[in-house]
C-alpha cells in the first residue's frame, strides 16, 4: 500500500521536498499513479470520521489522488494540522499547496475561480513557535520522567513513558513514539497496562504500516490473562472491536482477505469508535467486500447477511448492503453495475484502494461460478449479457477459472456453450494413485540412496581444491550438450 | 635393480601362495615406487604372474605402467589392461578397490586422449561388475563408464546400467573418505546427461535432483551445472520448477541459486505461459545460455511453452478452431497449431479429433483408461518391492550394535531427565 | 549378411551390429555394420539412437561412403515427421543390397504409421493429405481409403477415417487375477 509520505514522516530528519518521491516497495508504484476523476465523496463528513493522523494521512491520500477535491483536502488537512505539533507535516502540506496553486495550467484550480484567496500562507512565526512549545513541552516530560524513574515509582514511568509517546505521536516522530509506547512495557503491573500497551504499539504500527507488527501486537493484546476474563466486561468489547479491525487492516494490507473478513465482521458497532484508526463505515466496506470476495454462499447467508451485529453496519453503507444482497439474489448484472458506482469512492481509501481490483475480480469470479454452477450447459451469449462482456472476453474470463479448477466446465467455443464437465471419479482417482504411487517411489529410492550416501560419508567439502579439480572434470566431456540438444 | 624386482615378485608369489591376501595389498601400496623406477622392465615381471593367482600384483603394474610419463609409456599397455580386467580374480580385486579403480580411471584418460572412447564402454562395464559385491553398487568406475558414453555418444550398454538403483558404495577408502564425492556427482551428472540425450526426462531429472542434493559444505561446479540443467529439465517436464527437497544442502540455496538468475528468469517466463515474454528472456540471456551448453535445453522449453499452452486449451475447450489455437498460443498461422496439433496426438500429450473441413479441433477425453489398471498392477508390485527394501534396511539398523547401544543411552537419558524434573 | 532377412531377426540382427561396433578394433567398426545399424533404428524408429549412431559415425567413413548420407537423410526428415519428404528420401536412391530389405521395410513401418495417425488424429482430412502422408498418388489413396471402409465425399474429395475401437484389456487368467489380489490385500493390510 502506497504511502509516500510516512517514509520521511517517521524519521524526524524530515526532507519535505522529499515527499513524493517512490516508497521501497516498487510494486505499488503503478497503483500511485492512477488519479480518480468523479467520486461522489463528502469530504466534510469524511473527514469528520477521523482524528489524528488517521484524518491526515486519509487526507493526503486524496490530495495525491483526485484532482478535483485536491485542494479543499489540502486546506482541510492544513487546518487540522495546526492543532497538532506536527510542523514538518505542516510545512510539507504547504510545499503541496504551493505546488498546486502555482501550476496554473491544472483545469481544475482554473474552475475554482478566485480560489487563490483563500489559500492559506505559509506561516512562518507559527512554526517557529510550535516548534519551541513542542521542545518545551519535549523537555519537560523528559525531566518528568527522569524524577520518576529516580524514584522508581513503576506506574508513574509507565505512564510517563505513554505521555512522551503521546507527544511524539502528537510531533509526528512515529519512531521515537514507538520507542516509547514500547518502553513502558516493562512497567506494566497489571493485564490491563499490557493491553494498553499494546493498543498504543498497535496505532503507531497502523501509521507505519507494519502489519506483521500490528498481527503481533494484537495476539500478544489477546493472550494477556486478565483479557479473557474480562471479555464479559462492556468497556471490554471496545477493545476486542479495535483488535479485531486492527487485525482486520492488517489482513487486508497483506492480502489476506478472507481472515480479514472474518475480523471486521466480528466488530461491534456500539463499540465501534477509535476515529483514530478506523471509521464504522469503513468497518463496513472492507469487511463487506472481503467477504463477498472470499465467503462461500452459505458463509455468505450466515455470516454476512443474517448476522444481527454485522447488519447495523451494513445499514451504515446501504449501497453495499444492496450489492451483497443483490449478490445473494444471483442479481449478478446490477450487482456488478452497483459495484462499479462506488468504485471511484474506494479509490480514495487509503488502505483498501490497493486492493479494489482483485476484490472486485474475486467477486465477479464468484458470480460466474455461482451462475454456472447449477446448469450442465450455459449458453456463453446470455451469459455474457448478464456480466456485461463480450462473448470472447467472457470466454478469457471462464478460461482462467476452468485452469484454477473453480468451475468443472469446458467451453464448445464453436456454438459458444459452456458445458459442465462430468468428472469420471473412478479415471481421476485412478490417476491421482498412480501419480502418488509414481512419487512414493522415486522418494524412497532416493532416500534408499541417500541413506548410503550419509553412511558413506559423501560430502562436497574443502573449497578451493575441489572446485578447482571439479570444473576441470566437467570439461573433460566436451560437446556432450550438444548431444542433449536434440 | 633387477634384484628389488626378483624380490618384489618373490614376495608377491608367497604371499599369494600363504593366501594372506591382505599383506600383500599392503605390500603393493608400498611399491608403488619401486615398480614405476622400474617401469621398462615391468612386462619381465608380467611373464612371470598368473593372471587369476596374481591378480593383485599384475594390477599394480599395470597401473604402475599407466602412470610413468606419457613419453615413456608402453603401447602394449591397453592390451595388458584389458586383457587383464576381462581375465583377472573378481575376489582378489576387490581387496583392493582403490588401486582398481584407479587403473580404470587411467584406462578412461588413455581412451579419450587416443579418441576411442566407444572401445571402452565394454570394457569397463565388465570392471565394474568384476568390483561390484553386488549389482546396486556405485563404485567410482560408473563415472568413468558414463563419460565415456558420452564422449562416445553410445549409450545403449550405459543406461542397462544406469537403470539400476544404487542403494550402497563400494568402500574405495580414497583420501576424501570411504568413496569420493567428486565420482558420486560426476556419476550422477553425466548419468542426468545420458538421459537427456535419450529423451528420459523424468531419469534426467532424477539423475540432477540427486546431484544437487548431495551434502556439500561447498560449491560445487557440478551440482552448479546440474542445478541449471534441473530448472531447465524441470520446466519441459512439469511445467514448473519443482520444489527442492528440505534437506538440500544450503549452498545450494545460498550460493547456486543467485548465480543462476537467467535461469529463474526463464521459469518465471515460462510460468506465464506468455510465449512473448519467453522469447524476450530467451534473447536476453542467449549469451549465457550458450555459454552453459544449455541453449539445446532452452531451446526446447521454448518449443514445449506451445504444447503447454495447447495442453491449457484441451482443459478448458471442448471445441476451437485451428485459428483461434493459434492466436491462443501465440503461433502463426492455422496449419502450424495442426502440424503441432497432430504431433502431440501422436505422442499421445493430447486426445484430439482434427477436423479439416471445416477447420475445428474437437479436444476429447482420454480413452483406453484400462491401460492404467494395468499401470497400477505394475505400480503396485514395484511399491510392494520397495517396501519390502525399506522393512530390510530398517531390520539392519534394529540390529546393529551401535544402534542399539545409542537407542538404549537415550532411553537411560530420558529416565534419568524425567526423573530431574519429577524432582 | 543374410539376405532373406526376416522381420523377427531385425531386432536380433541389431544386437548383432550393436556389439560388432563396440568391440571393433580401435573402436571403427565396418561400413556394413554402420549402414545396416543406422537404417534399423530407423526401421524401429528409434530417432535418438539413429541420430546418435550418425553422430559417432568417423567422418571420413561418412565422406567415403554416400549410402550413410542418404539413410541419414531419411532420418532426418523422419525427425522432422515431415512425411512427403520422407518417402521423397526414401525413393529417391536405389539402395544397395546391404540395406535395400530394411528400407523397403522402413518405408512400410512409416506408412503405417501414418495411417494409424490420420485414422486417430483426424474425423476429416482432405485427399491431398492423406496422399502426402502415406507417399501414395492421389488415385491410389482413394482406393486405400475405400478399402479401408472410410467415407470419400465426392464433391469435397473430404475423407472420414474410421476410428478404430480401443482393443480390451489384455485377458488375464482369473486364478493368476485372484492370486495378484491377494498378494496386494495383504500387502496393503499389514
Amino acid at each position: 500500500m502506497p504511502l509516500p509520505l510516512q517514509y520521511n514522516l517517521y524519521q524526524s530528519s524530515v526532507e519535505p521536498m522529499q515527499v513524493d518521491a517512490p516508497t521501497e516497495d516498487n510494486d505499488n508504484n503503478e497503483e500511485e499513479t492512477y488519479t480518480v476523476e468523479n467520486p461522489s465523496l463528502d469530504l466534510d463528513v469524511y473527514s469528520n470520521s477521523y482524528t489524528g493522523l488517521a484524518k491526515l494521512y486519509r487526507l493526503i491520500y486524496i490530495v495525491n489522488h483526485c484532482p478535483s477535491l485536491r485542494l479543499e483536502a489540502l486546506k482541510m488537512a492544513i487546518t487540522y494540522v495546526m492543532t497538532t505539533y506536527n510542523v514538518n507535516l505542516y510545512q510539507m502540506l504547504h510545499q503541496k499547496l504551493s505546488e498546486i496553486t502555482s501550476s496554473a495550467g491544472l483545469p481544475d484550480i482554473a474552475v475554482q475561480p478566485g480560489s487563490s484567496q483563500d489559500v492559506p500562507a505559509i506561516d512562518g512565526s507559527w512554526m517557529e513557535s510550535r516548534s519551541k512549545k513542542a521542545a518545551m513541552k519535549l523537555e519537560k516530560l523528559d525531566t518528568d520522567l527522569k524524577n520518576y524513574k529516580s524514584n522508581s515509582i513503576k506506574e508513574s514511568i509507565r505512564r510517563g513513558h505513554d505521555d512522551l509517546g503521546d507527544h511524539y505521536l502528537d510531533c509526528g516522530d512515529l519512531s521515537n513514539a514507538l520507542k516509547c509506547y514500547s518502553r513502558a512495557r516493562d512497567y506494566c503491573t497489571s493485564g490491563k497496562h499490557v493491553v494498553n500497551m499494546c493498543m498504543n504499539v498497535i496505532k503507531v504500527s497502523v501509521y507505519l504500516q507494519n502489519w506483521s507488527h500490528v498481527l503481533s501486537y494484537v495476539s500478544k493484546a489477546e493472550s494477556t490473562p486478565d483479557f479473557t476474563e474480562m471479555q464479559t466486561k462492556d468497556s471490554n468489547q471496545h477493545i476486542v472491536t479495535k483488535l479485531k479491525c486492527a487485525a482486520g487492516l492488517a489482513d487486508l494490507a497483506t492480502k489476506k482477505y478472507k481472515s480479514a473478513a472474518k475480523n471486521f465482521l466480528l466488530a461491534n458497532l456500539d463499540h465501534c469508535d477509535f476515529p483514530e484508526l478506523i471509521s464504522p463505515n469503513n468497518v463496513a466496506m472492507y469487511g463487506g467486500l472481503c467477504a463477498l470476495a472470499t465467503f462461500d454462499r452459505h458463509e455468505l447467508q450466515k455470516n454476512v447477511i443474517f448476522s444481527s451485529s454485522f447488519k447495523l453496519f451494513l445499514e451504515l453503507e446501504p449501497q453495499l448492503r444492496d450489492i451483497i444482497l443483490k449478490f445473494y439474489e444471483s442479481k449478478y448484472a446490477s450487482c456488478l453495475k452497483l459495484l462499479e458506482e462506488i468504485k471511484d469512492n474506494l479509490l480514495l481509501d487509503m488502505y483498501i484502494a490497493a486492493h479494489v481490483n482483485t476484490l472486485y475480480m474475486q467477486i465477479r469470479n464468484r458470480a460466474l461460478i455461482q451462475y454456472f454452477s447449477p446448469y450442465l450447459s450455459a449458453d456463453m451469449r446470455k451469459m455474457a449479457t448478464a456480466f456485461n462482456r463480450t462473448v470472447n472476453a467472457l470466454e478469457d474470463e471462464l478460461m482462467q477459472l476452468i485452469l484454477e479448477g473453480q468451475i468443472q466446465a469446458r467451453i464448445d467455443s464453436h456454438n459458444k456453450i459452456l458445458f459442465a464437465k462430468d468428472v469420471d471419479q473412478r479415471s481421476t482417482t485412478f490417476e491421482k494413485t498412480l501419480q502418488m504411487g509414481k512419487e512414493y517411489q522415486r522418494r524412497t529410492r532416493m532416500l534408499i540412496l541417500r541413506a548410503a550416501v550419509l553412511k558413506n560419508k559423501i560430502h562436497v567439502k574443502s573449497p578451493q581444491r575441489e572446485t578447482s579439480g571439479q570444473s576441470g572434470e566437467i570439461t573433460v566431456a566436451p560437446g556432450t550438450s550438444s548431444v542433449a540438444r536434440n | 635393480m633387477a634384484s628389488a624386482l626378483e624380490l618384489f615378485v618373490n614376495t608377491v608369489r608367497n604371499s599369494s601362495a600363504e593366501g594372506s591376501y591382505r599383506d600383500l595389498c599392503d605390500y603393493l601400496n608400498k611399491s608403488s615406487e619401486l615398480l614405476l623406477k622400474n617401469a621398462t622392465h615391468l612386462d619381465n615381471v608380467l611373464e612371470t604372474l598368473d593372471i587369476q593367482q596374481h591378480s593383485l600384483a599384475i594390477l599394480a603394474i599395470l597401473c604402475a605402467k599407466f602412470n610413468v610419463p606419457a613419453a615413456a609409456a608402453q603401447s602394449n599397455r591397453y592390451a595388458q589392461a584389458q586383457e587383464f580386467i576381462l581375465g583377472c580374480n573378481g575376489e582378489h580385486i576387490r581387496l583392493a578397490p582403490d588401486m582398481f579403480a584407479e587403473l580404470c580411471h587411467s584406462i578412461t584418460l588413455y581412451l579419450l586422449e587416443q579418441k576411442q572412447a566407444i572401445r571402452g564402454i565394454m570394457l569397463l562395464k565388465k570392471a565394474i561388475s568384476k568390483l561390484q559385491y553386488y549389482d546396486t553398487q556405485l563404485t567410482s568406475i560408473h563415472a568413468d563408464f558414463c563419460q565415456l558414453s558420452l564422449v562416445a555418444k553410445c549409450f545403449k550398454e550405459t543406461l542397462k546400467v544406469l537403470d539400476i538403483d544404487i542403494t550402497g558404495m563400494c568402500q574405495e577408502n580414497t583420501q576424501n573418505g570411504p568413496f569420493d564425492a567428486k565420482y558420486y556427482l560426476l556419476y550422477y551428472y553425466y548419468g542426468g546427461m545420458i538421459y537427456l540425450a535419450v529423451r528420459n526426462l523424468e531419469r534426467a531429472l532424477y539423475f540432477f535432483e540427486v546431484c544437487i542434493t548431495t551434502p556439500a559444505l561447498a560449491v560445487s561446479h557440478i551440482m552448479m551445472e546440474a542445478y541449471r540443467k534441473y530448472i531447465l529439465v524441470s520446466l519441459l517436464s512439469y511445467g514448473k520448477v519443482q520444489m527442492i527437497p528440505k534437506y538440500t544442502a544450503q549452498v545450494v540455496t545460498r550460493f547456486i541459486k543467485p548465480i543462476s538468475q537467467p535461469y529463474h528468469d526463464l521459469a518465471n517466463a515460462y510460468a506465464s505461459n506468455k510465449s512473448v515474454e519467453l522469447s524476450a528472456v530467451v534473447a536476453k540471456n542467449a549469451e549465457v545460455y550458450t555459454r552453459d551448453r544449455n541453449m539445446g535445453l532452452v531451446n526446447q522449453v521454448v518449443a514445449m511453452m506451445h504444447k503447454k499452452n495447447i495442453q491449457r486449451l484441451t482443459k478448458t475447450f471442448l471445441t476451437l478452431s485451428l485459428g483461434d489455437v493459434a492466436s491462443r498460443v501465440g503461433l502463426e498461422s492455422p496449419s502450424d497449431a495442426e502440424i503441432i496439433i497432430l504431433h502431440m496426438i501422436e505422442d499421445g500429450q493430447i486426445y484430439a479429433t482434427i477436423n479439416q473441413k471445416d477447420g475445428m479441433v474437437v479436444f476429447r477425453d482420454e480413452p483406453e483408461k484400462y491401460k492404467k489398471y494395468m499401470k497400477l498392477e505394475a505400480q503396485l508390485i514395484s511399491c510392494m518391492e520397495l517396501d519390502r527394501q525399506i522393512l530390510a534396511m530398517d531390520e539392519e539398523i534394529q540390529v546393529n550394535p551401535q544402534y542399539v547401544k545409542k537407542v538404549a543411552g537415550l532411553q537411560d537419558d530420558e529416565q534419568s531427565s524425567k526423573n530431574t524434573y519429577a524432582m | 549378411m543374410p539376405t532373406a532377412m526376416v522381420l523377427e531377426s531385425i531386432d536380433k540382427l541389431a544386437e548383432e551390429l550393436e556389439r560388432q561396433e563396440l568391440e571393433a578394433p580401435n573402436g571403427v567398426a565396418t561400413t556394413q555394420v554402420y549402414e545396416q545399424l543406422l537404417a534399423i533404428y530407423l526401421y524401429q524408429n528409434d530417432l535418438c539412437n539413429a541420430k546418435c549412431l550418425w553422430k559417432r559415425i568417423p567422418a571420413n567413413i561418412k565422406s567415403s561412403t554416400a549410402e550413410l548420407g542418404q539413410i541419414w537423410a531419411v532420418g532426418q526428415h523422419m525427425w522432422k515427421r515431415e512425411f512427403p519428404q520422407i518417402y521423397k528420401a526414401l525413393t529417391a536412391v536405389k539402395w544397395s543390397d546391404i540395406v535395400a530389405e530394411i528400407m523397403k521395410h522402413v518405408q512400410d513401418k512409416v506408412r503405417l504409421r501414418a495411417v494409424d495417425l490420420i485414422s486417430h488424429a483426424y474425423s476429416s482430412i482432405t485427399l491431398e493429405t492423406v496422399a502426402q502422408m502415406t507417399g501414395l498418388t492421389v488415385e491410389v489413396a482413394g482406393a486405400a481409403c475405400i478399402e479401408k471402409g472410410w467415407h470419400i465425399e465426392a464433391d469435397t474429395r473430404m475423407v472420414h477415417p474410421v476410428r478404430p475401437s480401443p482393443e480390451p484389456s489384455g485377458h488375464i487368467s482369473s486364478e493368476d487375477q485372484l492370486y495378484k489380489l491377494t498378494d496386494f490385500v495383504s500387502f496393503l493390510e499389514n
